[in-house]
């Protein structure tokens, strides 16, 4: 079992994260195949490509430059980097080891969508990728790769790296816009739209890092090439991020439609020490959970796991082995995003931190029969009822948890204690 | 303009009109928090949840524009249930000690839960602690435990007082508002943001704690603070005046008033008011009932007597008053005693006017009926030359707006008689050294009926709030008493007994008799009311 390497392709080469070593690999000739073409033409290439966005909702990237008003405003566009969703690693090693790659991209999406002006919001933790990112734009600005007149195009892009301050919500578009105009890290109402309507009142384009990397990709092969991979509604390559209770955890770029089995017992190598697989997580810890029996069946792509009710979000997956208590794993996630919500919108604001309360009461042995129900209920009308998607992130991993794992829920409720013998609760003493 | 269904009711809005905005226009209930008409839309309690058909997840209605032919709801079971947990969320970290909550009984929570919820709370787990007395500025404090932060006080510091004092600090359900570093919420419009907020988490430092709000009646009238003349709300009962409140006027004052109008009750309060005229005889003081008072001193009006009026009386008292001096003494000595008249077209931007005084047109207007043309230098050089005998006052209710009150005290004592008509109890009256002074107490603003013509000429009528001092008359009385000539005052009536009326029987038929006691407030009137505010 193979990964399958587009985007990754020169990852392992040390030098690739320097410009003289990207460029030897064919690196910014698609900047000049791309400076060459109409901006419009770039888009529709975009869109023939069915490129979705990869940072976790996964919209189209072309339809969305499309969204962008043709009244000549300033635009912006806005590189998310802010990879906060628990279990996700993948933006991090693009930045680390092909940093040029993402600049590359960039610089074709301004190009596409007329923009001049972009910034890289980086999550405030990853100090190594901000430096070599840092180093990164220094090289291109001496090469002419940014700054007036690139290449001689006669096209002007400037560049900049905001370094965010750590918070997850300020991975959320609105979120990360609010952060960047230097207000506090709040999703805004929708609509207007960033599109119409974002970074500084202007026209705003926001998308993954992943994302941007894959529009070279999409420009060197072209849109037919890239739907080379992956499935009909699931074009090209993925980098997915596997971590857990795998043997080989960490990055592996696989097409879309790529069985989750294969994934965590091919490339992963299983589950150390003989022990059996309980339940994965597939998109990030705001991805409902997926029992054993389903992450058989399971095929990595957007409308497999939509049909069984969870979604491919970011592309981490989470490996729960039969050492694992479902209820631990659950007041440790509701504890994360009991302490990330921005506090705006009230089920969220008071929501998560109920839920939080309740599991931990759970965890502490004090919990009651009614609980399990509770938590189901507060969750269900958490979901869909806020400006952005964290409540719902926070929402369904309970709603999942509860309805897959009832049992385990039930029998710590009863009896006090985890069902997994001889569980050590890190959790709940973490934070007791 | 777009045409669209609210709960089956089919109507047509103007383009751009939010679902909220339409369902307040007609009187659909909707519940909300965060949303105000004055301010931006927040869009964070997510009360205002309605259906739309076509679309399956619930919408706020706040920032949903109408387009045509949308169907909306907010009356089926779905939203019902969204709306329960919507208040569900915000109660389950807000301290329930409504008996001891300033806010209990105009309190958004209060009302929701009676309209919606009704049920037994379901939270079981400690509730978040946060800071409980927290001094914002001089005149608001606040309970952060008790706000649900809906961020109605952010949004009108940054939007309407444009003084940018508050913000939301620390995350979830550890948010706090607060002041920003350096900063207190010392504006001039502060006392909005008591009102505007939902719960009690912000009160006013004044009106904290003094009374239950269900004791309280309220009357519509109009400012005296400044020219613009501003709607407001007095709240009273039976032991005075305990604030005053914004009332929306699209023309005047919209949503808002400034802090220094919130301080005219007080003048209005028994402790700040002579209860009975009086006189000094021999450095004795003697009380009287100020109608017989003004009654007595009929003799000292003669034609060496001159009238300094200000323009804090309304047209009526203006008009009758002025009328029956002109008629009598002259036209020539009247006065109009300018509260710094350089300062007059001053304005902050938003309501607060240079002009301290609620009527200058109007009597300006007066003066220009009677072709009164005098001016303030002919008046002190009367006085200094002795001509003047008798010099009778009106006295500005709202003195403390008058910085010059001693200086001009000190000019008018030099009359040989000083009548003194005036509203409020005044210290530096009481301690001139005059040998004859007499001092008549007048009704004040929120004890009579009147016009007064705001800064841009519009006339604006109140009615009287309620009595406080049964006794006391308005300025036309005091006149007309004085000069003798009260006809076409009052209509005279025959008192109880059957004598025909005399000064007395002319105020006592004044009184509003009960008028506020069988006023009582509408159930749940509250509800929508602080909508409007």
């Amino acid at each position: 079992m193979k990964e399958t390497k587009v985007l990754t392709e020169h990852y392992d080469k040390e030098e690739y994260r320097f410009l003289e070593g990207y460029q030897k690999w064919g690196g910014y000739s698609m900047l000049r195949k791309a400076l060459k073409m109409k901006p419009g033409d770039i888009v529709e290439m975009v869109k023939a490509s069915g490129l979705r966005g990869r940072g976790g909702a996964g919209f189209p990237t072309g339809v969305k430059w499309g969204f962008l008003p043709k009244n000549g405003e300033p635009r912006y566009l806005l590189c998310n980097a802010d990879e906060g969703e628990p279990g996700t690693f993948k933006d991090r090693l693009i930045m680390e080891r092909a940093p040029h790659q993402l600049i590359e991209g960039m610089l074709i999406a301004a190009y596409a969508i007329e923009s001049h002006k972009s910034y890289i919001y980086v999550r405030g933790e990853y100090n190594y990728p901000i430096r070599v990112l840092e180093k990164a734009l220094e090289e291109a600005y001496q090469a002419g790769l940014l700054g007036r007149n690139i290449l001689g195009s006669g096209f002007h892009h400037d560049m900049d790296i905001y370094r965010g301050a750590g918070a997850y919500i300020c991975g959320e578009e609105t979120g990360l816009i609010s952060s960047l105009e230097g207000y506090k890290g709040q999703p805004k109402l929708k609509p207007p739209f960033p599109a119409v309507q974002g970074y500084l009142k202007k026209p705003t384009i926001v998308n993954n890092v992943e994302t941007l990397a894959a529009v070279v990709i999409i420009l060197r092969d072209g849109p037919e090439g890239y739907r080379k991979y992956g499935t009909e509604k699931s074009p090209g390559t993925k980098i997915f991020s596997l971590s857990g209770n795998v043997l080989r955890p960490g990055n592996y770029e696989v097409p879309l439609g790529f069985p989750l089995k294969d994934l965590i017992f091919g490339l992963g190598g299983g589950i150390p020490n003989g022990h059996q697989l309980k339940a994965v997580i597939p998109g990030g810890s705001s991805a409902p959970v997926l029992t054993a029996e389903e992450a058989m069946r399971a095929t990595l792509d957007y409308e497999c796991l939509a049909n069984m009710g969870t979604m491919l979000g970011s592309g981490a997956v989470i490996v729960l082995d039969d050492r694992q208590c479902m209820v631990d794993c659950l007041g440790n996630l509701m504890h994360f995003y009991h302490h990330e919500s921005c506090g705006q919108c009230t089920p969220c604001r008071e929501g998560t931190g109920w839920l939080d309360k309740i599991t931990q009461r759970i965890l502490s042995g004090q919990g009651q029969p009614a609980d399990v129900d509770l938590l189901f209920k507060v969750a269900d009308n958490m979901k869909g009822r806020t400006i952005c998607a964290l409540s719902d992130a926070a929402a369904l991993p309970v709603m999942s948890f509860v309805t897959k794992f009832r049992d385990e829920f039930d029998y710590y409720v009863h009896n006090g204690k985890s069902k997994v013998k001889g569980k050590v609760l890190a959790h709940a003493q973490m934070y007791h | 303009m777009p045409r669209c269904t609210i709960n089956g009711v089919e109507i047509e809005v103007k383009e751009g009109t939010t679902i909220i905005q339409a369902m307040m226009a007609h009187q659909q209930r909707i519940a909300h928090y965060c949303w105000h008409p004055g301010l931006s839309v927040a869009g964070v309690c997510r009360l205002c949840m309605v259906e739309i058909e076509g679309n399956p997840r619930l919408q706020i209605a706040c920032n949903t524009v109408i387009t045509e032919g949308m169907k909306i709801n907010n009356t089926s079971e779905k939203v019902k249930e969204a709306v329960k947990w919507g208040l569900d969320f915000h109660l389950i970290n807000h301290p329930l000690d409504c008996p001891i909550c300033d806010q209990a009984g105009e309190c958004g929570l209060q009302e929701q839960y009676m309209e919606f919820g009704k049920y037994d709370p379901e939270m079981a787990e400690p509730k978040q602690k946060k800071r409980k007395v927290v001094d914002l500025g001089p005149r608001v404090v606040l309970d952060s435990e008790r706000c649900i932060l809906c961020s109605r006080c952010v949004r009108f510091t940054d939007e309407v007082s444009k003084s940018y004092e508050l913000g939301i600090f620390n995350r979830g359900d550890r948010s706090e508002i607060g002041t920003h570093a350096g900063k207190t919420l010392d504006n001039k419009y502060s006392l909005n943001t008591v009102d505007i907020c939902p719960v009690g988490a912000l009160t006013s430092r004044d009106f904290r704690f003094r009374q239950r709000v269900w004791y309280l009646k309220d009357q519509n009238t109009i400012c005296n603070g400044c020219s613009t003349g501003c709607h407001i709300k007095v709240y009273f009962n039976k032991e005075g005046f305990f604030r005053v409140k914004p009332v929306y006027n699209a023309e005047v004052n919209g949503y808002w008033m400034c802090d220094e109008g919130r301080d005219i009750y007080r003048f209005a309060n028994k402790e700040n008011r002579w209860q009975q005229g009086w006189y000094r005889v021999d450095g004795n003081i003697v009380e009287l009932k100020p109608a017989e008072l003004a009654q007595k001193i009929q003799s000292l009006v003669t034609s060496q007597s001159a009238f300094v009026v200000t323009g804090q009386f309304t047209c009526e008292e203006l008009d009758r008053a002025i009328g029956m001096f002109v008629k009598k003494v002259g036209a020539s000595n009247v006065f109009h005693w300018q509260n710094e008249p350089e300062r007059w077209n001053d304005f902050d931007g938003i309501l607060l006017r240079g002009d301290r005084n609620p009527n200058t047109r109007g009597l300006l207007e007066v003066f220009q009926k009677l072709q009164i043309n005098t001016h303030w230098d002919q008046l002190i050089q009367k006085l200094q030359q002795g001509m003047i005998e008798t010099l009778i006052v009106a006295a500005p209710e709202g003195v403390t707006w008058y910085p010059d009150f001693k200086e001009k005290l000190s000019i008018f004592s030099k009359a040989k008689n000083l009548i003194w008509l005036q509203s409020v109890k005044r210290k530096e009256v009481e301690e001139l050294p005059h040998k004859s002074l007499y001092v008549i107490p007048l009704k004040s603003y929120v004890e009579k009926n009147g016009t007064f013509i705001n800064y841009a000429g519009l006339r604006q009528s109140f009615k009287a709030v309620t009595t406080v001092l049964h006794e006391t008359l308005t300025l036309d009385q005091a006149l007309g008493l004085m000069l003798g000539s009260w006809e076409g005052l009052i209509p005279v009536t025959q008192n109880a007994s059957g004598v025909t009326a005399n000064a007395m029987t002319l105020v006592e038929t004044e009184r509003p008799k009960d008028r506020v006691l069988n006023e009582t407030r509408k159930r749940n009137e509250f509800i929508f009311q602080r909508g409007r505010l």
